[in-house]
C-alpha cells in the first residue's frame, strides 16, 4: 500500500466502532419513510449562493442531511493546450467527499468513486454551459460533500449549476439532478444514504438499481443519465420519467436562490 | 420606474419578432432566451426593434477579445518579446490573470526592425496595449502597442520613483533626473494613479 | 480609480491605510474580524464545528475509530489532525496532494495538540496495550481569506468539545470489544488553547488577523498560542523580518485577550446547542 507522506498518519490499522456492534443491531434502518415522505417525494432543498468569497461563484445546497458546497473559478487561461480546446472552453471538476462525510471515515486520497463522480458531473453539466463563449479558457468546478446522506451526484449537479450561474457563466439553462432507487416494484425518489445502500429486504433480487438524471428544465431535455444495477426496460423508462418530475420540483427553489443573489447586488445603472 | 425584471439562465424572454438579442442572451427556435442570471434590459438603439440583454451588476465574464484595449503589467522581457499579465480589459478588472505577449515587431508602428525590447519596456511597467490575436496552440494572447495612444503609462526608475514621460520614447526620473528609454503612450499617467 | 491603484500597486495601497492606523476593510490594527461558530452540524461525524473569521471558513469533523496502542505507549490513544486546503477554497490551491501550506498547517495543529495537552492521550485508552481510540480530526478550509491557523484551532477545540464517543467495554469472557451506541461519553478537555495570528508590515507595523491579501504583502507572520491560564503553548514564526522583545510581548498580551474572547464564544454556542436539545 502506498504511504501518504504529505499527511499526518495515525496507526497502521484502525476500525470503525460500527464493526463491533452485535450482528443483530442495525444502525441503518432500511427504507421506511414512516409516512413523513411519500416514495415519490424529493426532500425539500435549501440553496444559497455566494458563500465562498474567493470564488467567482459558489453555492451551498442542503437536502435533508446531505450537505454540498461548490465553488466556481474562471474562466481562466487553459492549462493544457491541445488543438481541440482552443475554440471552446472546457469544464474541469474536483469532486471530494470530506473524510467525515460518510458513516465510515473516508481516506483523504481521491478514490475511484470521487473520480467517477467528477466525470459524471462534468458530463451532466456540459450540455447546459455555453462553452463556445469561452475560447482558450477553462472553468473550474470544485465540489466538496460535507455530509453524505444519499443522492450526492444529483444534488451536486444542481449545486454546481447554481454556482455556475452565480459566477456569471453563460448557460443555456440551469441543470437539475434527481436520483431514484429502484427496489423490486417500489421506487424511492431522492433516497437517503440508508435507502441507497441499506440491506435490501430480500437481498439482491430482480429490478434493483439506481438512476440519476440531470435535466435542463426549460427544454425538458435530459443532459445526463447514470444508471447502475439491473432493471427491466419498462421500469427504467418509468424511473427516468419519475426522476424528471423530481427535477422539476426543485426548479422554484433554484430560481429563487439565484434571483436572491442577483437582487443582493445593486441593479445596474441604466444608461 | 417599475422594478426591473429579473431572470435566470434558460428563461424565455421574447420572440425574435419583438427584439434583437443582446449580451447575456441566445437564440433558439425563433425565441430569445437568457443565458445569465440578472436583470432584463430593453434598449432602443435606433433600429426598428429594441435590443434585449441580460446584465449583472458585476460585469459579466469579459475575456480579452481581438481589438480590445487592455492594461497589463510587464513580467519579463527578452530580445524578441515582452511577457505581460493582462490586468484589465477596457476598464473592467480581470479576476484571473491572463498572460500575453508583445512581440518585438508589434512594439511600434515605424522602424520595426530597429526596435529593442529593452529600450521599450521593463518588468513592472504598466502598459496599455491592444489585442491582435488570441494566439495559437503554443502562444498566449498577442498584443500590440503600435499606436500613439498605446505603450507604457506607469514606470518606475531604477531609483524606485515613478517617472515622468518627456517624449514618446523617453521617461525621466524626478529624483535622479536620469532618463530611461520606454515606448511611452500618449496618455496622462495620472489616469491610472488618480 | 481606486480599484486600479489597488490592483497595480497593492503594497502602496495598504501602506496608505496603515499610515492612518486603519486597514482597507475598515478595521483597526489590533482588531479581529467577526468570528462565528456553528457546532455539531455534521451528523456523520462524532464531533464537528464550523468556524468563520470574516470570510475565512473552516470546518472540522472528528471521526473516532478503534485501534491497538503502540508498544512504546501502551496507555495512549492517538489524535491525528490533518488540514486540507481544497481548490474549492481559493484559486491559489490546486487539486492533488496537499501543498506546503496544508502540510505546514497540519503539523502546526499537531504541535499545538502535543504542546498544549488539549486532550490527555491516556484518556483515550480503553484497555492498556489492547485497545484505544483514534481521533481523526479532519479540518477542511472552505473559504480561504487569511488567518487559517486561528480558525483551525478554534474549529478543532469546538469539535473536540462537541464530540461524543460510544461506550466501549471489553468482554472478559470473549476478550472482544463491545460497543454501546446508546451510552455516549464526552471527551475530557484538559486545556483550551487558542491561536492569534499577527502579520508584520514593512518590518515595523503589526496587525492582527491578517486577510489573505495582507498575509501576502507582509514581511513576517507570527502565530501565538496560549491557553486559558495564560500560558504560552506555542509560538510559530516562520522566518521573515525580526521582531523586538517588546513587540513580541505586546503580541502575547493580545493573544491572551483573544483567548478570553474565543472561550466566551465557544461557551455561548455550546450553551445554545444544549438548550436546543
Amino acid at each position: 500500500m502506498p504511504t501518504d507522506t504529505k499527511r499526518l498518519r495515525g496507526p497502521e490499522e484502525s476500525q470503525s466502532p460500527m464493526l463491533f456492534l452485535p450482528p443483530d443491531a442495525q444502525i441503518l434502518k432500511a427504507s421506511s419513510r414512516d409516512g413523513s415522505r411519500g416514495h415519490a417525494d424529493v426532500r425539500p432543498i435549501f440553496a444559497r449562493c455566494g458563500l465562498v468569497s474567493q470564488a467567482k461563484g459558489s453555492a451551498y445546497l442542503e437536502a435533508g442531511n446531505t450537505k454540498i458546497i461548490c465553488s466556481v473559478y474562471g474562466p481562466r487561461e487553459t492549462e493544457r493546450k491541445d488543438e481541440t480546446d482552443m475554440k471552446s472552453g472546457r469544464l474541469l471538476c474536483d469532486f471530494r467527499l470530506a473524510p467525515f462525510s460518510c458513516l465510515k471515515r473516508g481516506a483523504w486520497i481521491q478514490g475511484n468513486e470521487e473520480r467517477d463522480l467528477s466525470v459524471a458531473l462534468i458530463e451532466s453539466l456540459q450540455p447546459g454551459v455555453c462553452l463556445h463563449r469561452y475560447p482558450r479558457s477553462q472553468i473550474e468546478i470544485n465540489v466538496v460533500v460535507l455530509e453524505n446522506d444519499g443522492s450526492i451526484l444529483a444534488h451536486a449537479v444542481t449545486c454546481a449549476s447554481i454556482a455556475l450561474a452565480d459566477a456569471g457563466i453563460e448557460m443555456y439553462d440551469v441543470v437539475l439532478g434527481c436520483t431514484l432507487r429502484q427496489d423490486g416494484d417500489t421506487c424511492l425518489v431522492d433516497p437517503t444514504f440508508a435507502e441507497e445502500s441499506g440491506n435490501w429486504l430480500g437481498g439482491y433480487g430482480e429490478n434493483q438499481g439506481r438512476v440519476t438524471v440531470a435535466l435542463l428544465p426549460n427544454f425538458n431535455q435530459v443532459s445526463g443519465l447514470h444508471a447502475d444495477g439491473e432493471m427491466r426496460e419498462d421500469t427504467l423508462t418509468e424511473a427516468v420519467r419519475t426522476c424528471m418530475d423530481g427535477c422539476h420540483k426543485l426548479y422554484p427553489v433554484v430560481q429563487h436562490a439565484l434571483l436572491r443573489a442577483v437582487k443582493r447586488k445593486a441593479p445596474p445603472s441604466v444608461k | 420606474m417599475s422594478p426591473m425584471k429579473l431572470c435566470v439562465p434558460g428563461e424565455r424572454l421574447c420572440s425574435t419578432e419583438d427584439c434583437i438579442p443582446g449580451t447575456g442572451t441566445y437564440l433558439r427556435h425563433g425565441y430569445i432566451f437568457a443565458s445569465l442570471a440578472g436583470y432584463v434590459l430593453r434598449k432602443n438603439e435606433g433600429e426598428e426593434l429594441p435590443v434585449i440583454s441580460v446584465v449583472r451588476e458585476t460585469e459579466a465574464q469579459l475575456l480579452p477579445d481581438v481589438g480590445a484595449i487592455v492594461t497589463c503589467k510587464v513580467t519579463s522581457i527578452n530580445p524578441r518579446f515582452a511577457k505581460v499579465h493582462i490586468l484589465y480589459v477596457g476598464s473592467t478588472p480581470l479576476k484571473d490573470r491572463f498572460r500575453g505577449t508583445i512581440r518585438k515587431e508589434d512594439v511600434r508602428a515605424t522602424e520595426k526592425d530597429k526596435v529593442e525590447t529593452y529600450k521599450s519596456f521593463r518588468p513592472g511597467d504598466i502598459v496599455l496595449a491592444k489585442v491582435i490575436s488570441l494566439g495559437d496552440v503554443q502562444s498566449n494572447y498577442l498584443l500590440t502597442t503600435a499606436e500613439n495612444e498605446l505603450g507604457v503609462v506607469v514606470a518606475h526608475s531604477e531609483a524606485g520613483v515613478q517617472m515622468v514621460p518627456i517624449s514618446w520614447c523617453e521617461m525621466q526620473c524626478p529624483r535622479t533626473h536620469a532618463k530611461e528609454f520606454r515606448k511611452v503612450a500618449r496618455v496622462q499617467p495620472e489616469y491610472l494613479q488618480a | 480609480m481606486a480599484a486600479g491603484f489597488k490592483t497595480a500597486e497593492p503594497l502602496e495601497y495598504h501602506r496608505s491605510f496603515l499610515k492612518e492606523n486603519c486597514r482597507p476593510d475598515g478595521r483597526e490594527l489590533g482588531e479581529f474580524r467577526a468570528t462565528t461558530l456553528n457546532i455539531g452540524s455534521i451528523n456523520t461525524a462524532d464531533g464537528s464545528a464550523l468556524v468563520k473569521i470574516g470570510n475565512t471558513t473552516v470546518i472540522c469533523g472528528i471521526k473516532a475509530e478503534l485501534a491497538a496502542p503502540t508498544v512504546d505507549a501502551p496507555e495512549s490513544g492517538y489524535i491525528v489532525p490533518n488540514v486540507d486546503l481544497p481548490p474549492l477554497c481559493s484559486s491559489r490551491f490546486r487539486p492533488g496532494p496537499p501543498g506546503e501550506k496544508a502540510q505546514a498547517a497540519s503539523q502546526f495543529v499537531a504541535d499545538v495538540i502535543e504542546s498544549s495537552d488539549v486532550i490527555q492521550k491516556k484518556d483515550l485508552c480503553i484497555e492498556k496495550g489492547k485497545l484505544c481510540w483514534v481521533l481523526y480530526c479532519d479540518i477542511m478550509c472552505l473559504d480561504y481569506d487569511g488567518n487559517l491557523l486561528d480558525a483551525c484551532i478554534i474549529a478543532l477545540l469546538a469539535a473536540l468539545k462537541n464530540a461524543q464517543l460510544p461506550e466501549v467495554t471489553i468482554n472478559k469472557e470473549t476478550d472482544l470489544a463491545e460497543v454501546d451506541f446508546q451510552k455516549k461519553n464526552r471527551l475530557k478537555i484538559n486545556r483550551h488553547p487558542t491561536a492569534s495570528s499577527f502579520s508584520v508590515f514593512d518590518d515595523s507595523v503589526i496587525i492582527v488577523d491578517p486577510t489573505a491579501e495582507e498575509e501576502g504583502l507582509s514581511t513576517a507572520l507570527m502565530t501565538v498560542v496560549t491557553d486559558e491560564e495564560d500560558r504560552l503553548c506555542m509560538l510559530h514564526k516562520p522566518g521573515g523580518s525580526s521582531l523586538s522583545g517588546e513587540k513580541l510581548q505586546d503580541c502575547i498580551n493580545r493573544a491572551v485577550m483573544r483567548n478570553r474572547e474565543v472561550s466566551k464564544l465557544i461557551d455561548k454556542v455550546m450553551e445554545s446547542v444544549k438548550a436546543k436539545k
